[in-house]
């Protein structure tokens, strides 16, 4: 499944991404790269962009942008715990929902 | 004097990590801005005097990684290799380590000698969390020195260890960073091709060469391929590509990538602890206001409502101020200088030249006010999430959304402000929408004009549909450009929120300061000539015929026996067509004559066209020109211009229409082509987007005035 096809709240796992180089290489160097957790928080008011949490960092993305990312679904449980305590963070202020 | 010695920093790091507020802290007012090579981006260097040396600080641009895919990466790294600082800061921010450290990985790689300024530990230490700096530094080999950049403390700390580090006294440990076997394969197999490579610089990093040609870098692809051995090296770029496939299913490219996050995530994970906190932050508060589904937009709105209020009512009073003081001068000066063209040229070309350029002076500072608070209070990045759909949609990025509007009160600063923009392609294309977005000195045109042919009621629906025009025109001509000749390299969306912030009243006014210099050093001087040579050409040459009427008539009316009062009165008139005479024997008058043809399909005779002509130095002074070439022959009780305007035969409803209409989009003021030309870099451009401009605005008038012929 795609990163653009999330739903807001929603959590999932980052397994592969495709894009444009240039484009492919910023969406890494922002963390994501496989195995990584993301949360996506919000949709822009008009539909597009996305704003996700990808550990404690607040990126934002266009939809398709989004799209060349695909991701597991995460259930909510499986999420919870994952060691690092940074993934859960809501932001890098410290604190989380 | 002691002798100096000099040492040469740059500081790297990623965007918001507090690099300029070092830089500002470091260098305070010894500082120059200049462009790199070859690029828009600014440079910012500065000097201080530090113990026996004179510390040269280079800011680098703010970037998260050292690909060839944005300039201000290449050009980050082109300094680091080309320019050899002796010692590259890396200015971290502590309460985001995990993504700033990838930056510090890749400065890692490239063999340099790195000092790491962990920032805003004040933050840090106000959230709970707990850094083990000895480790970070055991783990990445090189001193790290924590710092605050805002409160200045911990900078002596740092420059020591500058000093220390360019002597040799301590030492830099180099770590390298190990990829998975098959990368590292791969690099020593193509490190060890190059280093047998004789052509290729001894000095050269080979093992950085070899991660980069595996992160398919083209840079250093073209680098590389010249020499003989690029046979052996494409060999076994291809055999690690085809490796990393089968074991990891992936290219080494992301292979890489995903080595250095878990390298940097294993650093976090032994030496950062995070404090255990469960509420939302103050942040996450604010977004969910701010970024709301249904308040979003109109709180976007109310902010760019609010910087425009800023900007140009706050603005008004000042800019009429400064108006009214150079007027002040010029009544001031003139009595004392000789009569006739020495007078003229020091008052109408010189004051008044220079009056023109300081005049947008309160509307700059105060624009870069707000939008150096927007920006670094976070929200800016906000509004550029909010309305990015609707600028996506004519190619142009969220970011473009705030220029644009600020076009509508003046294109000067709304150019300067494109500086927001990361991508040369979208600050070109913003840069020229802006132009359309019709400005306020073209207002007094409109209200001219409309209020002559039109109702009053019509008048406002008239002036709306000049502006809703330029509207469109602007956002099609952005498309036409994003679709064609600027396709390439569009900013992706892919950013960071960043978190909000209080921004330091220093650094607000620091930035309006900043620009407000640089306009008036940069585009200044060009205004300022510009509007010299068209005072020129509206005064140049004069008529000696002319003249000598003027003085005979003057004499006349002077010995006649009438009342005073009436002799001023007919003084007056005397002058008023004189002075019409005059400006129709200048360069301006007959280049009007000259462009007569040109414009007679818009239904603009010769004298429109002088308007247009000395209407290059201001759009608002197209009504005072009217207001002279106009008055010639009319009786002295039609003293308004509109009545003058409405009995003139040749100017009809459809001629105002398609004056609007040209005045709207042809060339933008000579202030503005001058800050276009200084914010694009180049002539070329400027010049085709000049001729561009006019194309537009002929078809559009002509259009207009076809169809109103037609239908009124």
């Amino acid at each position: 499944m795609k990163l653009s096809e999330l739903k807001a709240g929603e959590r999932a796992e980052v397994t592969a991404v495709a894009a444009e180089p240039a484009i492919r290489r910023r969406l890494m160097d922002l963390g994501l790269v496989r195995g990584t957790e993301l949360e996506v928080l919000r949709f822009a008011p008009l539909g597009d962009p996305i704003e996700i949490n990808c550990k404690g960092l607040l990126l934002t993305l266009r939809r398709n942008e989004a799209e060349g990312i695909a991701v597991n679904k995460l259930e909510a449980a499986e999420a919870t715990q994952n060691g690092w305590p940074g993934l859960r963070r809501r932001h890098r202020f410290g604190k989380r929902a | 004097m002691s002798q100096h010695k000099t040492i040469t920093v740059a500081l790297a790091g990623n965007p918001n990590a507090g690099k300029s507020s070092l830089f500002n802290a470091l260098t305070g007012a010894h500082q120059r801005v200049g462009n790199f090579p070859g690029v828009t981006i600014e440079k910012h260097e500065g000097y201080l005097d530090y113990k026996n040396y004179r510390i040269t600080v280079v800011d680098l641009p703010g970037t998260y990684s050292l690909t060839p895919y944005s300039p201000e990466e290449i050009v980050t790294r082109r300094f680091i290799i080309d320019e050899k600082p002796d010692v590259v800061v890396n200015v971290v921010e502590g309460t985001n380590l995990e993504r700033n450290l990838m930056l510090t990985v890749q400065l890692m790689e490239m063999e340099v000698e790195l000092l790491v300024a962990l920032n805003m530990m004040d933050e840090v230490e106000q959230k709970g969390i707990s850094i083990d700096i000895g480790q970070l530094e055991k783990l990445f080999g090189s001193h790290i020195v924590p710092i605050s950049a805002r409160n200045r403390k911990g900078l002596d700390d740092l420059l020591d260890h500058v000093v220390s580090i360019s002597e040799g006294c301590i030492e830099i440990r180099k770590n390298k960073m190990t990829f998975s076997p098959e990368v590292e394969k791969a690099i020593d197999k193509i490190a060890s091709l190059l280093s047998h490579e004789r052509e290729l610089d001894v000095a050269a990093n080979h093992r950085w060469l070899a991660i980069k040609l595996l992160e398919n870098d083209r840079e250093v692809y073209t680098q590389v391929q010249k020499y003989p051995v690029w046979v052996k090296i494409e060999l076994a770029l291809q055999e690690a590509i085809s490796e990393c496939g089968i074991l990891h299913s992936t290219d080494p490219e992301a292979l890489i990538t995903e080595d250095r996050h878990a390298f940097v995530r294993g650093a976090m994970q032994e030496c950062v602890r995070l404090p255990k906190a469960a509420r939302a932050s103050v942040s996450d508060y604010i977004d969910a206001v701010v970024l709301n589904r249904v308040l979003g937009l109109p709180v976007f709105f109310l902010v760019v409502w609010a910087i425009f209020q800023l900007t140009f009512t706050l603005g008004k009073p000042l800019m009429e101020a400064l108006a009214y003081s150079f007027g002040l001068l010029s009544e001031t000066v003139a009595p004392h200088l000789p009569a006739g063209m020495v007078r003229s040229i020091f008052v109408d070309g010189v004051i008044s030249g220079v009056g023109s350029v300081v005049v947008f002076l309160p509307n700059i500072v105060l624009l870069f006010m707000g939008l150096s608070f927007l920006e670094a209070s976070g929200y800016m990045a906000r509004a550029a999430f909010v309305i990015d759909k609707v600028m996506h949609r004519f190619g142009l990025h969220g970011k473009s959304f705030i220029p644009m509007i600020t076009g509508f009160g003046c294109s000067i600063p709304a150019i300067m402000a494109t500086r927001t923009l990361k991508s040369r392609s979208d600050r070109l294309a913003t840069i020229m929408t802006i132009p359309f977005m019709s400005c306020g000195a073209k207002l007094p045109v409109y209200v001219l004009l409309a209020g002559a042919f039109f109702p009053p009621a019509m008048a406002a629906n008239v002036m709306f549909g000049i502006y809703l025009l330029g509207i469109v025109i602007g956002l099609w001509t952005a498309w036409l450009l994003k679709s064609t000749v600027l396709k390439s390299d569009s900013e992706p969306f892919v950013m960071e929120l960043p978190p909000y912030r209080w921004p330091t009243l220093t650094s607000v006014v620091f930035q309006a300061r900043m620009k407000a210099v640089m306009y008036l050093k940069k585009a200044g001087t060009l205004i300022l000539g510009a509007v010299i040579l068209i005072w020129a050409t509206s005064n140049f040459p004069r008529s000696s015929a002319l003249d000598a009427e003027l003085a005979t008539e003057t004499a006349r009316i002077e010995a006649s026996a009438v009342a005073p009062e009436l002799k001023a009165e007919q003084v007056q008139k005397l002058e008023a067509r004189i002075d019409a005479g005059q400006l129709e024997y200048s360069i301006a008058g007959r280049s009007g004559k000259l462009l007569e043809p040109l414009i007679r399909p818009l239904g603009f005779d010769w004298r429109i066209g002088i308007a247009l002509v000395t209407g290059l130095a201001a759009k608002e002074v197209v009504v005072s020109t009217l207001g002279t070439i106009f008055s010639i022959g009319h009786a002295a009780e039609q003293t308004s211009l509109s009545e003058i305007l409405r009995s003139e035969p040749g100017f009809s409803k459809a001629t105002a229409l398609s004056l609007m209409v040209f005045v709207l989009l042809y060339i933008p003021c000579v202030a503005s082509v001058g800050v276009m030309k200084k914010e694009v870099g180049a002539w070329k451009p400027v010049l085709l987007y000049s001729a561009y401009v006019l194309a537009v605005a002929w078809i559009a008038s002509f259009i207009t005035y076809r169809l109103a012929l037609l239908w009124m």
